[in-house]
């Protein structure tokens, strides 16, 4: 009889420590959280400190207005931005945006930004701009310079507001309402794939490319039969301007993957969910995880690495494609979270 | 007028995206058409057809009308009438670059199905050429249709939708009404039949 009190006690001793680890875990999270926000609308301040009120006033728009929406993979002037330009701005300006993007992502989102930008330089240095149509409208202009920043709504810990970053091949939507954190919808993409810079091969979406194909070979014939589209996708079908669209999901659903796979499906969705602060994209990672079973995997084109294959990954609360545009050396990809594009969860009562 | 961007640099090619939205009632359609840059000119002279440098409602309109017209849509077999909503075409200049997109939004009606498994056939039966194409069918807002599957052609210009539709509950409902009084009725009279005075044998 002793001791099976002394069981019983053993065991309530064991979930009073879980139940303590748990709840330390949540605050830590929480904590983390808040800490990055903090961090996050301090940079932002930082920003808007070293600008004068009319680069204040370009730089910050209303919560509730259209900018929220205006972004594209396009250079400009085809797609026209408003909000802050890069080559607008003083060096401690410039330098203060640079700071703030570090501080909103993760560091290898942060470093996949830079590597875009950077990208751009090598097209804007190796493609001559201009090519006025009949219409006689201007040629585009690429380069790390062609970059805008934009608030929408105002820097704050407690009320939502986005930050917006974007330019040729990349839109960064940040929306974060108090200790909450959503990157979607945002599109990384690169043009050219592949370029040197300081001596060393810089590949934007190289993860993103060798994962997939990685997962895509490690399925066996019965599993690949399923996740194979038996037709070509040119293009993003979810990409600028179809917000609020869902499609019907194709592929081989997570559910008949094995484990090992399954880890190499959510390492390839952590190259769009991870480009945030990691204080945001574990949580981010952890409600992707909880939907797996319901996750899609589709695969349309070779499946030899180096070819130009498009992929989709699609759940409850996800949607990720990338699609090769004709060439392994431009490619546009989109993140989107059907259930809070811009925030929708947290700011929809 | 909406004027969309289309999220693709495509120079020689004339992307026509579509999208379907399949209700028990009814199909929307919704096609995002983009010319790249190349072949812009020789697609924006079809649309301006008085080549004064716009396009005007009434044009924008003929053309989607056209385009159209090489849209067959089908259910089980049977060909449906696809009628435009409205079109809205960008900028000309912005489409002479190739980046922005014209959109189309037509809709058919389906006659009445019963219950169960059904075919909803699109294609798009223009000549090609220039042409790639997407075809997509949205999830249904309507939770009496549930896709099965999808079939397709290897350029897109067919899609074969399998979905089941279920009963509506309303009709059910409705027709559940004449079967209940029917049903009172029999109880009230066999209760009335047991009730009642019984004559001295």
């Amino acid at each position: 009889m002793r001791s099976v009190h002394r069981i019983a006690t053993l065991v309530s001793i064991g979930l009073l420590v879980a139940a303590a680890a748990a709840g330390r875990g949540q605050r830590g999270l929480a904590n983390a959280q808040a800490d990055a926000v903090a961090r996050i609308v301090a940079a932002a301040q930082g920003v808007l400190t070293t600008l004068d009120e009319a680069g204040r006033a370009k730089v910050q728009f209303p919560f509730g207005g259209p900018q929220k929406s205006r972004w594209s993979n396009l250079p400009s002037p085809m797609f026209q931005r408003t909000g802050l330009r890069l080559a607008d701005l003083a060096p401690t300006e410039r330098a203060a945006v640079m700071t703030l993007l570090s501080t909103a992502l993760s560091r290898d989102g942060y470093r996949k930004v830079v590597d875009i930008m950077r990208g751009d330089e090598v097209l804007r240095t190796t493609q001559a701009s201009g090519g006025a149509g009949r219409g006689g409208g201007r040629g585009p202009t690429f380069g790390e310079n062609e970059y805008y920043l934009a608030f929408v709504g105002t820097p704050s810990a407690t009320a939502p507001w986005m930050l917006q970053f974007g330019g040729h091949h990349l839109a960064i939507n940040l929306t974060l309402a108090g200790s909450q954190a959503t990157m979607a919808p945002s599109l990384p993409a690169a043009q050219p794939a592949t370029y040197t810079f300081e001596g060393r091969t810089v590949r934007p979406l190289g993860n993103e490319n060798d994962k997939a194909f990685a997962l895509i070979n490690a399925l066996d014939a019965s599993q690949r039969a399923q996740a194979i589209l038996g037709y070509r996708v040119a293009d993003l079908v979810l990409g600028p301007g179809q917000d609020g669209r869902l499609i019907q999901p194709e592929g081989i659903r997570a559910s008949a993957l094995a484990a090992a796979q399954q880890t190499m499906l959510m390492e390839l969705v952590r190259e769009w969910a991870g480009i945030m602060s990691d204080a945001f994209a574990e949580p981010r990672m952890a409600e992707i995880k909880t939907n797996l079973a319901n996750t899609y995997f589709a695969w349309s084109g070779p499946t030899t690495n180096g070819s130009a294959a498009y992929f989709r990954v699609q759940g409850p609360t996800l949607v990720v494609e990338y699609a090769p545009q004709n060439s392994v050396d431009h490619i546009h990809t989109i993140y989107r979270d059907p259930t809070n594009d811009y925030g929708a969860k947290y700011t929809t009562k | 007028m909406w004027a969309g961007v289309s999220s693709a640099h495509r120079r020689d090619e004339y992307l026509q995206a579509a999208r379907l939205a399949i209700d028990p009632d009814r199909v929307e359609l919704t096609l995002d058409l983009t010319p790249g840059i190349a072949v812009a000119e020789r697609v924006l002279r079809t649309i301006d057809g008085d080549a004064d440098g716009s396009i005007s409602a009434g044009e924008a309109r003929a053309y989607a009308e056209d385009v159209l017209r090489a849209i067959a849509l089908d259910v089980d077999g049977t060909p449906l009438r696809v009628a435009l909503v409205d079109s809205a075409a960008p900028a000309i200049d912005a489409m002479l670059r190739g980046e922005a997109a014209m959109r189309i939004h037509a809709s058919a009606a389906i006659p009445r199905l019963a219950p169960g498994l059904h075919h909803l056939r699109y294609r798009h039966t223009d000549s090609g050429g220039i042409g790639v194409y997407l075809a997509n069918v949205l999830v249904p807002a309507s939770d009496r249709v549930i896709v099965a599957a999808q079939r397709r052609d290897v350029d897109q210009r067919e899609l074969v939708v399998e979905y089941n539709l279920r009963g509506d509950p309303t009709s059910r409902a409705r027709a559940g009404v004449p079967v209940g009084l029917a049903g009172a009725l029999v109880l009230i009279a066999n209760l009335w039949w047991r009730r009642r005075p019984r004559e001295a044998a």
